[in-house]
């Protein structure tokens, strides 16, 4: 009932009109974001921070969250019209989308992953206000040490599920964690690795780097490898019939579930939940031979997943501070800038933006609903900007970024030095994903574990002694032993780093 | 492809062995505990390690026959592409401090969506403006993001 006068005070906030402009602007923002080819949530929602630079950090937030769920339902766009997904999440809707489409259904597709999306998203955000506090509230009675396992503990399992080679995804989370120790010591203040840079006392920026990785390292692949001519298949109408809804009332049901649940657990990716769904509306259909050639129930059950997740991902990032992806990750970068800190204090220290942040969730959907269902024939025509337009107003925006957060050209130049080093990574296959959230987590993981440090005298048997923290740090050695037996039957759900 | 990954896991080992010389230069334990050096140290040393695993099973891996396809470094029409990016962001970078946002910007859209394949003057005009002195007034006046300007002021 607490949670429930929150909530309502939350949407008081949540529906002022400047705060609704915030997310329909981020809604619109983010749709386009998805629409585009090779530009994902973690990208877009990185290159449109400097938006909102002057807004406040409620608002900031409230807008950078509906840029990631429209971006999330953007991608559905391109996969259905053209076979091309505009973001990873939306690979598993290619596969009847663009059948349904070259059937001549694509409005069916559209409209039902518009639908499915809604229901998913909804109701995943009624889920994350029944879960989060009571989370919050049992995270409050941690101590550093367990904080600190907590955070090893969500960073392997992004590790475990992120990358196809687990000895490259741990050194890449050692990378991402090395990096962010640059500048002054958190506890003692004491200068580290910046070799009298004056630009690097305050740490290397996140929000460059996370540009660099993802702006400019996926606009130097695009370049690369081009494409000029797509076959775009024609939209007729874009409701689906009343058979058609009638046909897919269980696949979002279903996918709701699977996509909740799978956000729950770090390091899982969009795609997963999406897979999942599709294989099991597929098990469960009384058709299966359909699925492939064009079954509603393909679409409705991948999208819905994929929004319910996009939600669900929000718990532990309030509950408990962990970002689940790098699109959280840079929503949590965006909270630090603006001086809030996710985790379990957030509920109890800012109920007002916690709770006027979660509403507008839900009054994001909403707007989505009512932007996709009509206007995705406008959203089809974005399609047809041509690269040279979206690169270089892509790259003004990651310049602008970079700089406007400090005014400093320095950050223009290590966003630049990390695009190109995203750019090999990528093409050398080493996972990004965990070394970006080892660089959000980096500072937080080293200030928990020598705090726990000073308690104990210097011993490492505190963890010994605390059962939570003792449990939570066995997650890494069963998720690191899990891997080393070679789960052959896993391997087709892991996650590229594409989100 | 294979080659590419043991230069790019060496490259990694050189940075963790670094990191650990250099967490070496700081005190390791105080008396309040662990020192600045403390967690760089673990850190990069269990780096160092992983580093060196990865480049030996990188090596006994077995060679795949489409790696010899696949070239890691940007070449063609897509490779100069590339590179009309990489050099015209660095240029921009360097410009914006002495000609200021405006300008540098104008000349970056200008030439980047000719290196692009762009080829009608008056579409490249029009973007170039927008993209810079559009976006110059939106984010200095309505979101009050300073940007950067040429020390003559403009």
């Amino acid at each position: 009932m607490e949670a429930l006068g929150h909530l309502l005070s939350g949407f008081a906030a949540a529906l002022s009109w400047y705060y609704l402009l915030y997310a329909f602007v981020g809604c619109v923002l983010g749709t386009l974001i998805g629409v585009l080819p090779g530009l994902g949530p973690a990208a877009g929602t990185a290159i449109l921070i400097p938006l909102t630079f002057s807004l406040d950090p409620t608002g900031a937030i409230i807008m950078l969250s509906a840029i990631y769920y429209g971006a999330m339902y953007g991608g559905t766009i391109t996969s259905v019209l053209i076979n091309v997904p505009g973001e990873a999440a939306s690979v598993v809707t290619c596969i009847d989308g663009h059948q349904m489409a070259r059937q001549g259904r694509a409005g069916s597709a559209l409209g039902i992953a518009a639908i499915g999306s809604f229901v998913g998203g909804t109701l995943a955000t009624v889920a994350l206000v029944v879960v989060a506090m009571p989370l919050a509230t049992l995270a409050l009675k941690f101590g550093p040490a367990e904080f600190f396992a907590l955070m090893v503990a969500g960073l392997c399992l992004v590790v475990g599920l992120a990358g196809k080679n687990i000895l490259a995804a741990l050194l890449m989370t050692v990378i991402g964690l090395l990096l962010a120790l640059i500048g002054l010591d958190p506890v003692r203040g004491a200068p580290r690795f910046t070799f009298g840079i004056e630009e690097l006392f305050d740490g290397i920026g996140f929000v460059p780097v996370v540009m660099g990785l993802f702006g400019v390292a996926e606009l130097l692949l695009a370049a690369e490898t081009r494409q000029t001519h797509m076959i775009q298949a024609e939209l007729k109408s874009w409701m689906p019939t009343r058979q058609e809804c009638k046909d897919s009332v269980g696949a979002i049901g279903r996918g709701t579930v699977v996509g909740f649940v799978l956000g729950l657990i770090p390091g899982v990716g969009a795609i997963v939940p999406t897979f999942m769904a599709y294989v099991l509306e597929k098990r469960v259909s009384k058709t299966p031979e359909r699925f492939g050639k064009g079954a509603i129930e393909g679409v409705a059950s991948a999208e819905t997943a994929n929004n319910a997740y996009a939600n669900a991902s929000m718990v532990p990032l309030l509950a408990l501070g962990i970002p689940s992806s790098p699109t959280i990750a840079v929503l949590m970068g965006a909270f630090i800038i603006n001086g809030i800190t996710p985790g379990p204090f957030l509920f109890a220290e800012q109920p007002k933006l916690v709770w006027t942040v979660i509403a507008s969730f839900f009054v994001g959907n909403v707007l989505l609903l009512i932007l996709n269902l009509p206007l995705v024939g406008l959203w089809a025509k974005l399609l047809k900007i041509p690269f040279s337009y979206m690169c270089a107003g892509v790259l003004i925006f990651c310049v602008i970024g970079a700089y406007g957060l400090k005014q400093n050209l320095f950050d223009v130049w290590v966003m630049l030095g990390f695009g190109i080093i995203g750019y090999l990574l990528r093409k050398l296959d080493f996972p990004i994903a965990p070394a970006i959230l080892a660089l959000i987590l980096g500072p937080m993981m080293e200030k928990s574990l020598r705090t726990t440090l000073e308690i104990s005298g210097g011993s490492f048997a505190i963890f010994l002694d605390r059962p939570v923290a003792l449990a939570l740090l066995a997650i890494p050695v069963i998720v690191v032993g899990f891997l080393v037996f070679k789960p052959r039957s896993l391997a087709p759900l892991r996650e590229s780093d594409a989100e | 492809m294979r080659q590419g990954r043991l230069i790019a896991t060496g490259a990694m080992l050189v940075f963790c062995l670094f990191a650990l010389w250099q967490s070496l230069l700081l005190s390791l334990t105080d008396r309040l505990g662990p020192g600045p050096g403390f967690f760089p140290f673990w850190l990069a040393l269990i780096g160092a390690v992983l580093a060196v695993a990865l480049l030996v099973t990188t090596f006994r891996e077995a060679a795949d026959p489409s790696d010899a396809e696949t070239r890691i470094l940007p070449h063609g029409e897509g490779g100069k592409r590339w590179l009309a990016i990489v050099v015209l962001l660095a240029a921009v970078t360097v410009a914006m401090e002495y000609v200021g946002f405006r300008i540098a910007m104008l000349v970056f859209n200008a030439v980047l969506v000719v290196a692009l394949g762009e080829r009608r003057w008056w579409v490249i005009a029009v973007f170039s403006i927008l993209g810079s002195v559009g976006v110059y007034y939106v984010f200095t006046t309505w979101l009050d993001v300073l940007l950067p300007v040429s020390p003559f002021g403009f």
